[in-house]
């Protein structure tokens, strides 16, 4: 009683968006998040005074996570970012930017907020819409006979993370290991429901990342003493394997509630011991080759096995449980009596490896969708980073296959999409209108805070002081050297689009994309031939992005909808 | 340190508490951010929710806010209202009160010093109140009122059968006021889509309201991250947890549930097992492994495809299953496995019987049973063939932060609360104040009733019997009244329609009984509450008489707690003859049937507006007329806020004199708003603020005490017991 404390009263503040403190931390965070979105994004170091570990990244999980963020709404707009990248893992940098423009230009738009949401919302209607209809300008139907397609897709989530500092060879290395991994865990036959199957990275810290390389199966790390126990492995063309998931250290097991009482003399341990060397008999009988244990084994089972030249590895822990589980066709075994013959499993091949300076078990399936890739990297942050790229890119490959559409990366999809909003809603604004009562100036308005905050996104992908520019015909995104001279040839000194579908030779017209411009109708249909033959696409997620676009509007519209805070100071 | 705690204060403390509250109500409201100490954060448009977050320290505002949950409690809305029509009705008091001194104040108060005289002022107008909210309001309510009342089912036969597009009116117009403006139409077709697929017949929607808003919790999941529209509706039920061992299995799938772990276990509580050898311990080891075998076996003999625990099972159990093909789920919650047992109406299966051969009756069919993944987070979904009219189905809410998944399932769950009170009947009980019984005649009835029955002194005894035996025994009898408080406080409705019974004549006497009461509770030596809540006891009685009285009348479920008291107390046959006294006389008793609506917008305000100002129009008694006055202007408080931002035809102004017209030349009513709601809902509303007002108007004096405040309540309440 003496710890109970009558609670403090709330603190309660009212139009929490018009203070200047709210928009300044917004102002900051911005500016964090966007100087570190794309492949030329710069790096933040994030490290306390207090000395721990030192975490260099762009990453957008790695960075909202590390932020320490006290006011609500911030934490409101992070949450809502760290929330969108658990489910899709990528997309997260353009999620937070487009939140953070959309309030802010909204806000200035000067509106009220029911205008401001009704209309919005609209907008949002119509993006989807168009990103999932037939004639979509700015998405890509993935052929999955033409692995090219994934590669890009690849490629481009691994350079737009510049803290792996990966150099060209090793993106494309990096790149096709992946897809490589990816490509394992498809199973071969499958039936009415596609199950696919794990890639586990294994972590090798200190080696080339060149040197990383993906395998069928699974690599079980332990020491070269543990390793050079089990060795010389025999040779057999299938190895009968028994896995354990309960524990074979001779501990009792739970008794009731109830009391137990051992009468002295009498060693429980002798006769847990017994028991645990009955069931090595048993599995020698049954002719297995490989015990493997969750928890620990003990000392003497393990002696006995090694004996009769059966291999035992304990302490395999419990995320590797259903891998394990899945490569060797086992079920885990939770009995120390008799062993039905139908739990057993087998595995085609065993072989010591050694990568760098560790030693793993490999378990080589007869057909398995589980793999591993071994992940190498110079130093710990780097490899923290690879890591959660290569996290990604399987991510984002799995929820490709399930929504087999890539949308056009580098900045095209935002400036296409602007540039159509405005021009459907300049051209036909009754649609949107009819339903209620706003007027068609207020229309305007909001749809150029929401064009515009579309075609900042893009253009925080310009990091070096360069132009940003996007062409009149296809509405693609088109950025400049910074030294561009005062007499401009746009031909010349622009290359290709973002995306790399368009190059600047073509009859095109630019404009600069902070001025105002006519609307025009982007050309819809993306030819084929174009999708097929170009190679070097940057291409980004139709599920995350789309999600992504639909969060960010959504979450713009809570917090300009909130009219007070109550904070609860206890 | 004490201070003067009145309807000054009140309504300092109401204002403040209307500024927050306002710029969240109606279509037009906004959003309000909560932040909890844990670091949380809670998006909220709901009252109740926001008043709870604000932790208020004033002793009026904790009251209101108690007031307001106990309200919520019942009716699961309507809190913001609340706030704004007691706030407009004590700033209605505040004018009036200098106007009214000189009619209310009686002789006798001139000894007393002019805090007490403020306060018996005060404590007259609650009377008055009072005799409003049990004679006035309800007469209203079924003479005038009714005819305007729309009904939410489809036709007017004997069968009600629902009508879609009025419930959705009904239940958009609810979301306006409790989602963010983006999302109401998206939540509420969400919740008419849940609910015309979870009614398996036309008449059994009452028990499908009742099992969704007992079992909310368990009936959605949450899914954060995603945008708000990818929620959906999916058929069969959803478990908040994964399968331990799952077993692809098609076709004929039998479960059942167990409820303590399969394996047998050396000993259980209370017994003591003794190991003598090492080959004993090894053969009961073996004998539990063999005993747990056969039980799986068995199991499997029966088609049992799917094992449903509420505990945590071994290994050897899990392995067992996994090996006859028996999917498993642990760790189920109380309140999942009575959500199953009574869809599918299966109880769970005990272990002793498996030992025998015969066949397992405890098992049901499913349709089907398989991992759901949401959010790379897995689930367990079974199609449950259900044998009541509820066909299970469960909500997916999505959004993009767990804020709004929470406002989301909030404002589902108050939802299907709201249409629960809505189908229920309303009973309406109310004096008739005809020309035999007019006002001339009444003092001369008074006085004889007051000569004939002993009640009030009986009441008043019953005030100073408690009172006393604080001063002299301990607070047990005090904590008692208490605990009697508590259990009137939760039943704020009921209790109003309970008193409107009691003949007039007993509040009129009161007042100046608890006045005495009043002075000798102030010579005691003051105990925490006891001043705060001295009128307390006086309604409490009223209101146990009012049970006896009314027992031939009507008996709802909460009159088990009251009677209870009267069970105790030993003026029984009192009560009993006051109820032959209270037949005599010509009272009346009607009902508001299940399912009246009315148009949304103010119109239930702005007709009982008009009819009270017409009301009063036609009575002389000034008191009542005061007060029917105070309250029919207070009501329009409502739909000025409602229409503050509109325009033009639109504007406050506009609607109250075209509705005016409209009345007068009784023409049907034309609203500018579709969407529809709960006339229960508002008038129980109404009977909550006024109740709340009543509280706080006869509260004198707010004494602050430093010590810890004790728990009483629940020692006596095993006293009770």
């Amino acid at each position: 009683m003496s710890r109970l404390e009558a609670k403090k009263s709330s603190l309660c503040k009212s139009e929490p968006l018009t203070s200047e403190r709210v928009r300044a931390t917004l102002c900051i965070l911005k500016g964090v998040l966007t100087s570190s979105y794309g492949p030329s994004g710069r790096l933040k170091q994030v490290h306390n005074g207090l000395g721990g570990c030192v975490l260099t990244t762009s990453h957008s999980s790695a960075l909202l996570s590390s932020l320490p963020i006290t006011h609500p709404i911030l934490k409101i707009l992070t949450t809502s970012m760290q929330n969108h990248v658990s489910c899709f893992s990528d997309c997260g940098l353009f999620t937070a930017i487009l939140c953070c423009n959309l309030i802010e230009n909204l806000q200035r738009t000067g509106l009220t907020p029911t205008t401001v949401i009704k209309l919005n919302q609209h907008l949002l209607r119509l993006c989807t819409s168009y990103l999932k209809s037939e004639s979509c300008g700015c998405r890509i139907l993935v052929d999955f006979s033409r692995p090219q397609t994934l590669l890009c897709l690849v490629r481009s989530i691994v350079t737009s993370k510049p803290a792996g500092m990966l150099t060209r060879e090793e993106t494309d290395h990096i790149s096709a290991l992946v897809l490589r991994a990816f490509l394992l865990t498809i199973p071969d036959n499958a039936k009415d429901r596609l199950l696919l199957g794990k890639s586990i990275i294994v972590p090798l810290k200190g080696q080339r990342v060149l040197d990383s390389s993906v395998f069928p199966g699974i690599l079980i790390e332990m020491s070269e003493v543990q390793l050079m126990k089990i060795l010389p492995i025999k040779k057999s063309d299938a190895f009968k394997v028994a896995l354990f998931c309960a524990s074979l250290s001779g501990d009792l097991s739970d008794t009731g509630e109830g009391t137990v009482v051992v009468s002295s003399g009498v060693s429980l341990e002798n006769a847990a011991l017994e028991q645990l060397l009955n069931l090595g008999r048993q599995l020698v009988g049954d002719h297995v080759d490989l015990v493997m244990c969750q928890k620990v084994i003990h000392p003497s089972l393990k002696q006995f096995l090694s004996m009769h030249r059966v291999i035992a590895v304990d302490r395999v822990g419990v995320a590797l449980m259903e891998p394990l589980s899945k490569v060797t066709g086992t079920q885990p075994i939770g009995s120390l009596g008799s062993i039905s013959p139908s739990s057993y499993g087998s595995v085609k091949d065993l072989c010591p490896a050694k990568f760098g300076f560790k030693h793993f078990l490999h378990l080589i399936p007869n057909e398995a969708t589980i793999c591993s890739l071994l992940l190498c990297s110079r130093n710990d942050t780097a490899w923290n980073e690879l890591k959660l790229t290569c996290q990604t890119a399987l991510h984002v490959l799995q929820l490709t296959i399930k929504e087999p559409s890539v949308l056009l990366g580098g900045g095209c999809t935002e400036t296409h999409l602007a540039a159509y909003i405005r021009h459907k809603t300049c051209n036909e604004p009754e649609s949107i209108l009819k339903d209620d009562g706003c007027t068609q100036t207020e229309l305007q308005l909001i749809t150029e805070a929401f064009c515009s905050a579309l075609e900042s996104v893009a253009g925080s992908l310009e990091h070096d002081g360069g132009e940003v520019l996007t062409d009149m015909k296809y509405g693609h995104f088109w950025s400049a050297q910074a030294e561009s001279p005062s007499v401009v040839n746009w031909p010349d000194l622009l290359s290709r689009c973002g995306c790399g579908l368009y190059n600047s030779q073509e009859e095109l017209h630019w404009s600069f994309l902070k001025t105002t411009r006519h609307p025009f109708a982007p050309q819809t249909c993306l030819p084929h031939e174009a999708t097929g033959s170009a190679n070097n696409l940057t291409l980004d997620c139709f599920t995350a992005k789309l999600s992504g676009l639909q969060v960010a509007v959504e979450t713009a519209n809570l917090i300009l909808d909130l009219s007070c805070i109550i904070e609860d100071k206890n | 340190m004490a201070a003067v705690g009145s309807a000054k204060a009140a309504l300092q403390v109401a204002e403040v508490l209307e500024t927050i509250v306002s710029c969240c109500v109606g279509p037009e409201g906004r959003q309000v951010l909560c932040t909890k100490p844990t670091g949380e954060v809670l998006i909220s448009r709901d009252g109740g929710c926001l008043l709870e977050a604000l932790h208020l320290e004033h002793p009026i505002a904790r009251m209101v806010v108690a007031c307001v949950s106990s309200h919520l409690r019942k009716t699961g809305d309507g809190a913001k209202t609340f706030i704004i029509f007691l706030c407009h009705l004590l700033r209605g008091l505040h004018t009036i009160t200098d106007k009214e001194q000189d009619s209310l104040i009686s002789k006798n108060i001139q000894t007393h010093r002019r805090h007490w005289k403020n306060c018996c002022q005060w404590k007259f107008i609650s009377q008055a109140l009072l005799t409003f909210q049990t004679q006035i309001l309800d007469y209203i309510m079924d003479h005038y009122l009714s005819k305007h009342f729309l009904s939410i089912f489809s036709s007017s036969t004997k069968e009600r059968t629902l009508c879609r597009s009025s419930l959705e009116l009904l239940l958009e117009a609810y979301f306006c006021g409790r989602v963010g403006r983006n999302n109401h139409n998206f939540i509420s077709q969400l919740m008419c889509n849940y609910f015309f697929k979870s009614m398996a017949c036309e008449s059994g929607f009452e028990e499908v309201f009742d099992l969704v808003d007992d079992y909310f919790v368990e009936l959605n999941v949450g899914v954060t991250g995603l945008p708000v529209s990818d929620s959906r509706i999916i058929a069969g039920l959803v478990l908040h947890r994964d399968f331990s061992v799952y077993c692809p299995a098609d076709g004929d799938i039998r479960i059942v549930i167990v409820t303590e772990t399969i394996q047998p276990l050396f000993s259980t509580s209370g017994s003591e097992f003794i190991l003598n050898s090492e080959a004993q311990f090894q053969t009961s080891q073996f004998w539990i492994m063999e005993k747990t075998k056969a039980i799986m076996k068995h199991l499997q003999s029966q088609n049992v495809k799917l094992l449903l625990s509420s505990v945590k099972q071994p290994d050897l159990v899990r392995y067992y299953a996994g090996l006859n093909g028996i999917s498993v789920v642990e760790c189920l919650s109380p309140e999942e496995v009575s959500l199953i047992q009574r869809i599918i109406g299966l109880s769970p299966f005990v272990l002793a019987q498996a030992s025998s051969q015969y066949e397992i009756c405890n098992t049901a069919l499913v349709k089907f049973c398989k991992p759901l993944i949401l959010r790379s987070k897995r689930y367990v979904h079974l199609g449950l063939i259900s044998t009541c009219s509820f066909i299970p189905h469960c909500i997916v809410l999505c959004g993009p932060v767990q804020g709004l998944v929470e406002q989301h399932e909030d404002a589902l769950h108050g939802a299907f609360k709201m249409l629960r009170q809505l189908f229920k009947d309303l009973d309406l009980n109310y004096m008739i104040q005809t020309s035999d019984q007019n006002h001339t005649s009444s003092p001369p009835t008074y006085k004889t009733s007051r000569e004939s029955n002993p009640l009030p002194e009986i009441v008043n005894g019953l005030i100073q019997r408690p009172s006393q035996g604080t001063v002299v025994k301990n607070k047990g009898k005090l904590a008692k009244t208490q605990t009697y408080l508590k259990v009137y406080s939760n039943l704020v409705v009921p209790s109003v329609e309970l008193e409107t019974c009691i003949p007039y004549s007993t509040p009129k006497v009161t007042p100046t009984d608890t006045y005495q009461t009043d002075e000798t509770l102030r010579c005691l030596p003051p105990t925490q509450t006891r001043i705060i809540d001295d009128h307390e006891p006086f309604i409490e009685s009223n209101s146990a008489n009012s049970v006896a009285e009314n027992t031939g009348i009507e008996i709802s479920y909460e009159n088990l707690q009251v009677t209870k008291i009267a069970r105790k107390g030993n003026m029984l046959p009192v009560r009993e003859k006051s109820l032959e006294m209270c037949t005599s006389q010509s009272y009346c008793c009607s009902t508001l049937p299940a399912g009246c609506v009315l148009p949304v917008g103010g119109n239930f305000e702005i007709l009982l507006h008009y009819y009270l100002l017409k009301h009063t129009r036609k009575c002389q008694q000034s008191e009542e007329t005061i007060v029917s006055m105070i309250i029919a202007n207070a009501l329009l408080g409502i739909p000025k806020i409602l229409y503050k931002s509109k325009k033009g035809k639109y504007s406050f102004p506009h609607i109250y004199v075209r509705t005016f017209h409209a009345l007068q030349t009784s023409q049907p009513m034309v609203s500018s708003q579709t969407g529809l709601e709960s006339v229960a809902g508002k008038y129980q509303l109404l009977t909550s603020v006024l109740q709340c007002l009543t509280k706080i108007l006869t509260i004198d004096l707010v004494i602050n005490i430093k010590r810890q405040p004790q728990e009483m309540y629940d020692q006596d309440s095993e006293e009770e017991v």
